[in-house]
């Protein structure tokens, strides 16, 4: 007996079950010997007992209409097999078992080995779901079988359909990842800590502007004031959340800072890429494009109503020029970030000039190209409002400007906290699209636990 | 590997081209007109189908040579030419490189932007020999025969550094190369992943009769995986000493052991550590 409840311990299954349930099943254990060729069960016949293997050799080879990543492997000894026994639903033998060489076995009734593991309350779930493992990882079967052993003690009688246990995890899988990150990012301080920030801010405003009305801070509008007039039905100064006029505002903007930033991308990216790229290309160029690029965008305000008509296009022009510079310099800077073997790879495998182009440097510079256009979209929201502030009839830079010429100071604040909520939309919707093209990057760093 | 092993004993060397030779190669670096020599009059012979392992100190300028071989860089004075037709020589500094040629990288080179099937795939890819169809046949048999089966879809960087290394020896498989030009590819790896990798290169080897030409400063490595082995001089980097590896391929861990081995290594151990101390007192950068 003692010898039994020693090979039972080596077993995966068993090796976590307390000792009162491994007496209990070296007691319902019946020895048995096979001679060499003889069948131990067949495919299709009604399967009752697990099988431990004590010594000898023995194929194991299950049925083909079973969808295993490999049908046929020799067991060792202290392998489980005949687990069928204990699935749910129709228990039926998936596999042909027969000894190469004489062995010897260990019988163990499936329907009273259930008992015990169920009676086992602290370890038997354990065991069961070491089972549904061995089914997968040892015998190479796909989860419609694993998850057919009754892992949860609560399941007596569960009646579920395999069919819809295999399904699940596929279709939920995005959904349940998201629902995870998200428990797991309440469950971390972080949330918590972003809104004492908030409080901390909103209560200086509070205390600075309101309560103890500081020299110089007085004349500002208060955090309630604000609040009341960015919600009101009938603001005081014109403007809230249900006039009209606010959403034309942001549109406006929204609509400038699009134009200008998909200009600036479909010819910075480009530019850029052919600076890294090209050297004689950049000699001709680099040197013009670092003399512009540090020019305040306010110093081009003037040239840009020069040059173009009307109101809306020298605001554009402002906005995308900062842009463009951002875009192509983070792009170049890409291109010079790729490793030299990687180009070197590609030139050894065959590839021309222009597919180490289009196959290296265009995707190996995206990492920095995204980068660059989160940046790009963060100034050229700040160029909006220089260009706004000069020209233009419309537009949160535009509010905020008139706004002070007409003292309508609680008004600038709406404006002026509502670029903040746009600006952070837009840059965080460049972020995940620079995830959502960068599968293979964010696997990486995933895996890096980044 | 048993079949494989049974396959090398009766069908034997099989490789009939990928035969280097390197005649009497200079290679001065002048990047600011201070001359540096990194390879000095270096003349080698490498049969087809031989694994010649380059034995040098770190920054002795092997991987000078390597390069000259790929077409990375010019070299200064001599020849290379591989089955008889001239690589670079007089007249023509810089060979071009090509899929006749193939390096796996001292880090590693495979496009982490590319899952792994993609990058097996790249080589016939850009060549456009084989229809897309045919490729990915390819791609997939060649990856499963090494063991890759099931991580084709993964992105180089979600598995260990041991597989990505034999993908990168499979992508340069792909394009039935000559020669194989490895830069002390295990360099990176743990000891036991390096051990691994051994078997796996010379099984892969034995599959596949190539030339390689295999860079390290493991004599341990040296003496177990090459026919051929050449001890380098510290910079300008020169052949010191060049022995025949008479263990008998297919070889085992088993070498390891073997007395013959620890003869060799007696006997050439001295030799590099000599080198490896002039390198150190020369203040030679690694690399």
């Amino acid at each position: 007996m003692e010898q039994v409840e020693r090979l039972l311990k080596r077993t995966l299954p068993f090796q976590v079950v307390s000792p009162e349930t491994l007496d209990g099943i070296a007691e319902i254990s019946r020895h048995e010997v096979f001679k060499a060729g003889q069948v131990i069960y067949g495919a299709g016949q009604p399967a009752e007992e697990v099988y431990v293997l004590v010594s000898g050799r023995v194929a194991h080879r299950i049925d083909p209409d079973i969808k295993a990543r490999v049908h046929e492997k020799e067991l060792q000894v202290g392998d489980v097999f005949g687990w069928a026994a204990i699935l749910e639903g129709e228990k039926v033998r998936l596999a042909d078992v027969a000894c190469i060489e004489a062995a010897e076995v260990l019988k163990i009734d499936g329907a009273r080995l259930l008992e015990l593991l169920r009676k086992d309350v602290n370890f038997g779930e354990a065991a069961l779901k070491s089972f549904s493992q061995l089914i997968s990882q040892q015998y190479y079967l796909p989860p419609s079988v694993s998850e057919r052993v009754p892992t949860t003690l609560s399941k007596v009688g569960d009646t579920r359909t395999p069919a819809s246990n295999e399904a699940e995890p596929q279709t939920a899988s995005a959904w349940t990842l998201t629902m995870y990150r998200a428990s797991a990012w309440l469950k971390s301080p972080d949330p918590y800590l972003m809104m004492v920030g908030f409080a901390l801010m909103l209560g200086f405003w509070y205390l600075t502007v309101e309560v103890l009305k500081l020299p110089r801070f007085e004349d500002l509008p208060g955090l309630t004031t604000v609040v009341k007039e960015w919600f009101a039905e009938d603001p005081v100064y014109g403007m809230s959340i249900y006039t009209a006029e606010y959403y034309q505002h942001i549109w406006v903007s929204i609509r400038r800072v699009a134009i200008a930033f998909l200009l600036a991308t479909v010819l910075g990216v480009p530019l850029g890429l052919f600076l890294g790229w090209s050297r004689s290309f950049r000699e001709y160029v680099f040197p013009v494009f670092e003399l512009l690029r540090p020019i305040p965008i306010l110093a081009w305000v003037p040239l840009a109503i020069i040059m173009f008509s009307g109101s809306e296009t020298p605001v554009i022009f402002l906005t995308f020029l900062a842009s463009f510079f951002a875009t192509a310099l983070n792009t170049m800077l890409g291109v010079e970030s790729i490793d030299e073997s990687y180009t070197r790879a590609a030139a050894c495998l065959g590839a021309n000039r222009w597919q180490v182009f289009k196959e290296v440097i265009v995707p190996g510079s995206m990492p920095y190209v995204f980068t660059g256009l989160q940046i790009s979209v963060g100034v050229a929201w700040f160029s909006l409002v220089a260009g706004e502030m000069v020209s233009g009839q419309y537009g949160l830079g535009y509010v905020i400007n008139t706004s002070y010429t007409m003292v309508r100071y609680p008004t600038i604040i709406i404006g002026m906290v509502t670029l903040g909520i746009v600006g952070y939309t837009t840059s965080a919707m460049v972020r995940v699209a620079g995830n959502y093209m960068m599968q293979w990057r964010l696997r990486e760093m995933a895996l890096g636990g980044r | 590997m048993s079949a494989v092993l049974e396959k090398v004993r009766t069908q034997g060397n099989e490789a009939r081209y990928g035969a280097i030779r390197i005649d009497d190669v200079v290679k001065i670096y002048d990047p600011e007109g201070a001359a540096v020599m990194a390879v000095d009059h270096c003349t080698l012979d490498i049969k087809a189908g031989e694994i010649c392992m380059i034995v040098g100190p770190s920054g002795c300028g092997k991987t000078s040579l390597l390069n000259a071989i790929a077409g990375f860089h010019d070299i200064t004075s001599g020849a290379i030419y591989m089955d008889g037709e001239m690589l670079c020589g007089p007249g023509k500094p810089k060979a071009d490189p090509g899929a006749d040629r193939i390096v796996v990288f001292q880090n590693g080179a495979l496009f982490p932007w590319k899952t792994n099937l993609e990058n097996v795939a790249f080589g016939p890819m850009m060549q456009g020999k084989l229809s897309k169809k045919e490729i990915i046949e390819k791609a997939r048999s060649m990856m499963a025969d090494a063991g890759l089966s099931g991580t084709e879809h993964n992105y180089p960087g979600e598995v260990s550094s041991g597989l990505r290394r034999r993908v990168e020896i499979v992508r340069a498989l792909m394009n039935d190369p000559k020669v194989l030009l490895f830069d002390e590819p295990y360099r990176a790896l743990d000891s036991l992943t390096r051990s691994v990798m051994h078997e796996s290169l010379l099984d892969i080897y034995y599959k596949n009769k190539v030339t390689i030409f295999f860079i390290t400063h493991d004599l341990e490595e040296a003496i177990f995986l090459g026919h051929k082995l050449v001890i380098m001089t510290t910079r300008p980097c020169r052949p010191k000493k060049v022995l025949e590896v008479d263990i008998p391929h297919p070889r085992d861990y088993s070498v390891l052991t073997s007395p013959r081995f620890r003869e060799l290594l007696e006997e050439t151990a001295s030799v590099v550590h000599e080198e490896a101390r002039k390198s150190f007192a020369s203040g030679e950068k690694e690399g």
